[in-house]
């Protein structure tokens, strides 16, 4: 291939990784935004969210894009309980304990996931497979379309979700002024359970969206994603969902050039040596000004 | 009752101190040794971390400070073929100064950037160590590294065993001082509020680097300790893993006490190595995960606060409807 068509296949790759890291940070950037909390445990969602679509499709051939329907509904329950027990009765004592909790909620999800499924990485093969659609001079697999064509709709209901709804509106509300929408008699614990849910569901689709794409996964997946998810937060300004949009494409781009050009050990690193530099240049990330 | 506090976290120490010098007179069990050894070194460990944390800067990523002083010991001795004895304080003082450079980039963050940075600091150093510095560290395969006492040595193991001994507790008399002196209370200073402390004349840039200096340093001591006692160094060493444990560690034993860590270590140790006896793999993390959630939630200062909360759960018991709740300091 001529380096145009490495340059554009390494492009797509991006997309498609940051399409992953989109739905990461936008739905820690909701939790961020309404309770102000910092879950490093967000990527072990996203890990649940995978192993639940892979199991029910392998135990019942379901097709996988319809089954993150109901990994995303699973992984709002979930979210609702763990935010309930764990996040509810620290919130408001530090962003370190917070940390510190979501260490604890690592070790319990990776581990808890081993015993069920196995440490082993695992791959699913989606029912698309191997169809390809021409795309300029690309063969881009069919699934990677399928893939953006999601995220961009869940990104469209999310947005849409904010805007329109009554239970949107008091969640911006929320994030905006938490003693104001007290006021006004919006009941935070419940939008703060809601967001939570929704963060959690976005992670879920993002582990679905791993699993159809045919990348292997393991119980140990999701921390790493995490971190660079906000990683993207902070780059695109917290609270900010186009930041976050924008910011997650950018970091998938990066990665999977320097992945191909520096080889694969940079791949994660490259990540945090932009957040270095941009967080040395500007304290508060390149968009941060307000949020905490 | 705050003096009796400290006068039976000080025995206890004594006490534990003693149990572990006369340790090899009780029990000859090589097993045994070398877990409190590594033990030893855990506690060093996770009182670098916590001296950091004393500070009010919380690292994710403090096996790279491990790894980096076990590295630069290792191939220090490696190639001039000074004492490990030597080269540790050596390995350290180079982890001291990256320290500081990571602590410069720190300074003025929010404290969970700060996490972020540092958790991606020990992947950055691993990325490093793996590719080019390969040549050196040998890549992912490692390298021996020289023992801390030559096997050839009779009763080599018993020497080591106090060598460390003697090194960890030199460590803990060391942050005590640090603790009391006025390096300790700029630290809590800045801790608690930053602009109070500002306005008291004490400047935090320059307290939060003298902190990531001294934790770095300890940190880079562990692990040159950790490295020259099993004899052999992977990059392993900056995992994810060893970022975590001192936390859990010091969170366990109470945050910002100089018994804490210690305690913690203790305990968590006997707890890991009583699991390990029941077979559980992957279910000794998931009952670590819940030991350190419980504690975060139920007993936020550690199990050095528990002595306390029992007292206040004993006076408190048989009154019907009021709950024993401790005071906030």
């Amino acid at each position: 291939m001529d380096n145009i068509g490495i340059f554009l296949q390494i492009m797509f790759w991006g997309l498609y990784a940051g399409c992953i890291y989109i739905l990461l940070a936008t739905g820690l950037n909701l939790i961020f935004g309404v309770m102000k909390i910092v879950n490093f445990a967000h990527g072990e969602f996203l890990m649940i969210g995978a192993y639940i679509t892979a199991t029910v499709f392998l135990l019942t051939g379901i097709n996988p894009y319809v089954i993150l329907l109901l990994s995303m509904l699973a992984l709002v329950g979930i979210g609702a309980v763990i935010e309930r027990l764990c996040f509810r009765p620290i919130l408001g004592t530090g962003k370190l304990n917070e940390i510190f909790l979501s260490i604890g909620l690592i070790y319990i999800f990776q581990n808890g996931a081993a015993m069920i499924w196995g440490d082993a990485w695992q791959s699913v093969k989606s029912p698309y497979d191997g169809i390809t659609v021409p795309v300029g001079s690309l063969n881009v697999p069919v699934d990677y379309i399928i893939i953006i064509a999601f995220t961009a709709a869940i990104l469209i209901a999310l947005f849409l979700f904010l805007k329109k709804t009554r239970i949107g509106m008091e969640m911006r509300a929320t994030s905006q002024n938490r003693k104001g929408a007290k006021l006004i008699g919006i009941n935070v614990e419940r939008i703060d359970i809601i967001s939570f849910g929704i963060g959690c569901a976005l992670a879920a689709a993002a582990g679905t969206l791993w699993v159809v794409s045919g990348q292997v996964f393991n119980p140990y997946m999701g921390s790493i994603p995490a971190v660079k998810a906000f990683a993207i937060i902070i780059l695109g300004g917290l609270g900010s969902i186009p930041g976050a949009i924008i910011g997650g494409l950018l970091m998938g781009i990066a990665e999977n050039s320097a992945a191909y050009y520096l080889g694969g050990i940079w791949k994660d690193a490259i990540s945090f040596i932009i957040l270095i530099i941009v967080l040395v240049i500007r304290p508060t990330g390149l968009f941060g000004e307000k949020g905490e | 009752m705050e003096f009796k506090r400290d006068d039976l976290i000080k025995y206890g120490l004594v006490a534990i101190l003693a149990i572990t010098a006369a340790f090899p007179f009780i029990s000859d069990s090589v097993f045994l040794l070398n877990l409190f050894v590594l033990m030893l070194i855990s506690i060093i460990f996770a009182s670098a971390w916590n001296l950091l944390a004393y500070s009010g800067q919380g690292s994710l990523g403090h096996a790279a400070f491990l790894g980096i002083g076990a590295y630069a010991s290792t191939l220090i001795a490696i190639q001039s073929g000074i004492s490990p004895f030597i080269t540790i304080f050596l390995g350290a003082t180079v982890a001291a100064f990256i320290g500081v450079l990571i602590g410069l980039t720190c300074v003025r963050l929010k404290e969970w950037f700060l996490a972020m940075v540092t958790f991606g600091f020990a992947i950055i150093v691993q990325a490093l160590t793996v590719s080019i510095l390969a040549p050196m560290t040998g890549g992912w395969d490692g390298i021996a590294s020289p023992r801390l006492v030559s096997p050839s040595i009779p009763g080599y193991q018993l020497i080591e065993y106090y060598a460390i001994l003697v090194i960890t507790i030199a460590s803990l008399i060391a942050i005590w001082y640090i603790m009391k002196s006025r390096i300790g209370l700029a630290f809590l200073a800045i801790r608690e509020n930053e602009l109070e402390a500002r306005a008291a004349g004490v400047d935090p840039v320059r307290y939060r680097l003298i902190a990531f200096a001294m934790s770095s340093y300890l940190a880079g001591v562990a692990g040159a300790l950790q490295i020259h006692h099993i004899g052999y160094i992977t990059p392993e060493l900056y995992g994810v893993d060893n970022s975590f444990w001192p936390i859990t560690f010091v969170i366990l034993g109470g945050l910002g006490t100089l018994a804490g860590p210690v305690i913690g270590t203790i305990v968590l140790t006997i707890i890991w190595e009583g699991l390990k006896a029941t077979g559980l793999t992957f279910g000794r993390y998931v009952i670590i995960g819940f030991i350190l959630i419980l504690t975060i939630i139920f007993l936020p200062k550690g199990l050095v606060n528990l002595p306390e909360r029992l007292q206040v759960w004993w006076k408190g018991r048989g009154r019907k409807g009021i709950r024993a709740v401790p005071q906030k300091e």
